[in-house]
């Protein structure tokens, strides 16, 4: 019994070798072939520990879990993502840790230099009739109530990037300059900023990356 | 009888520091009171009992904040670039609540509208 399922076992792991001597002609990269066929232990380890299940109707598919193993986006929604990050649950898709895209300093990805920096080039739209509007270039200082905090400059450019004017406008955001009484505790509170912010977008606690322009009226 | 004696002066010396050092409670931070008004805010009740019971004196005083009232002008735009509250090993790092928890700090948060 169990010679023959290792016999199988060994049948299984010859057959993968010989798809990888395969796979590596058809591609071109026959030099590497020998050494494909030089390690089939190494081969047959690796079928015993990966078997990935892709089965999207199995919620213990490989799609739905994040780095740590775990069944991704089960937190608490009503709290930061860097909270999550730091209460152990992983990246989600798990190709994102291999990606080397740009982090923030909570180690969350920085999406708006990965675009800056031309890291990643995403498609506008899934329909491919859906016509691209391209960034608006319109800084928007909005001073803070208070006498001290550093003043914040909105970019359009990067929202727009991302984003149609109707996800905001008129519903979040009054388009009129002073119209939208803003403070920090409303958009804690899940509004203006935050209902995006500390959500899907960077976390609120990122003070500095909106703060960013000096008060000159007070010291 | 001298035993006990000892063992009384020892615990009466550890326990003085504690007594001279740590009853210092709450303080109220409210000297940019006008500020915090206008950002819908109350002044911050400073709970140095509960920090007392973490660190030790000399992690906060003097480096980050000076041990006498009045003498730190702290603020939150300090705060968010890393001074006081904010330091890197405190309201700025995942060790402790971040900055955006407005109402664990400032009393009287009030949504505006």
């Amino acid at each position: 019994m169990k010679a023959s399922s290792k016999g199988s076992f060994l049948k299984v792991a010859f057959s993968v070798s010989l798809l990888g001597f395969v796979g590596f002609a058809v591609t071109g990269y026959v030099g590497t072939a020998a050494s494909a066929a030089a390690a089939p232990a190494a081969k047959e380890a690796a079928t015993k520990k990966e078997a990935p299940k892709l089965d999207p109707k199995d919620p213990g598919s490989v799609i739905y879990l994040d780095t740590s193993g775990k069944p991704a986006g089960v937190g608490d929604p009503n709290r930061p993502p860097s909270f999550a990050y730091t209460k152990g649950h992983g990246w989600h898709p798990q190709a994102l840790t291999g990606s080397n895209l740009p982090k923030d300093k909570f180690g969350l990805i920085d999406w708006a230099r990965s675009v800056r920096e031309n890291r990643i080039a995403p498609k506008p739209s899934l329909d491919p009739n859906d016509d691209e509007m391209p960034p608006l270039k319109m800084d928007v200082l909005i001073p803070t109530k208070s006498d001290f905090v550093d003043d914040v400059i909105y970019p359009h450019e990067m929202h727009t990037f991302w984003l149609k004017c109707e996800v905001c406008h008129p519903n979040i955001f009054i388009p009129q300059k002073g119209a939208n009484n803003m403070t920090m505790v409303d958009i804690t509170n899940g509004k203006f900023c935050g209902r995006c912010h500390n959500k899907i977008a960077f976390p609120l606690a990122d003070c500095k990356r909106c703060h960013v322009s000096p008060k000159n009226a007070s010291k | 009888m001298a035993k006990s004696n000892i063992a009384a002066v020892i615990l009466t010396g550890l326990l003085m520091p504690a007594v001279a050092m740590g009853a210092i409670g709450n303080i109220r931070l409210d000297d940019k009171i006008a500020s915090m008004r206008k950002a819908g805010v109350g002044p911050v009740i400073f709970p140095h009992g509960k920090h007392e019971k973490i660190y030790k004196c000399g992690e906060c005083h003097p480096k980050i904040f000076k041990d006498k009232h009045g003498a730190n002008d702290s603020s939150m735009k300090y705060n968010m670039e890393g001074r006081f509250c904010g330091s890197p090993n405190c309201h700025n790092s995942m060790k402790a609540f971040p900055l955006d928890r407005c109402a664990n700090c400032h009393t009287n948060v009030r949504a505006a509208k």
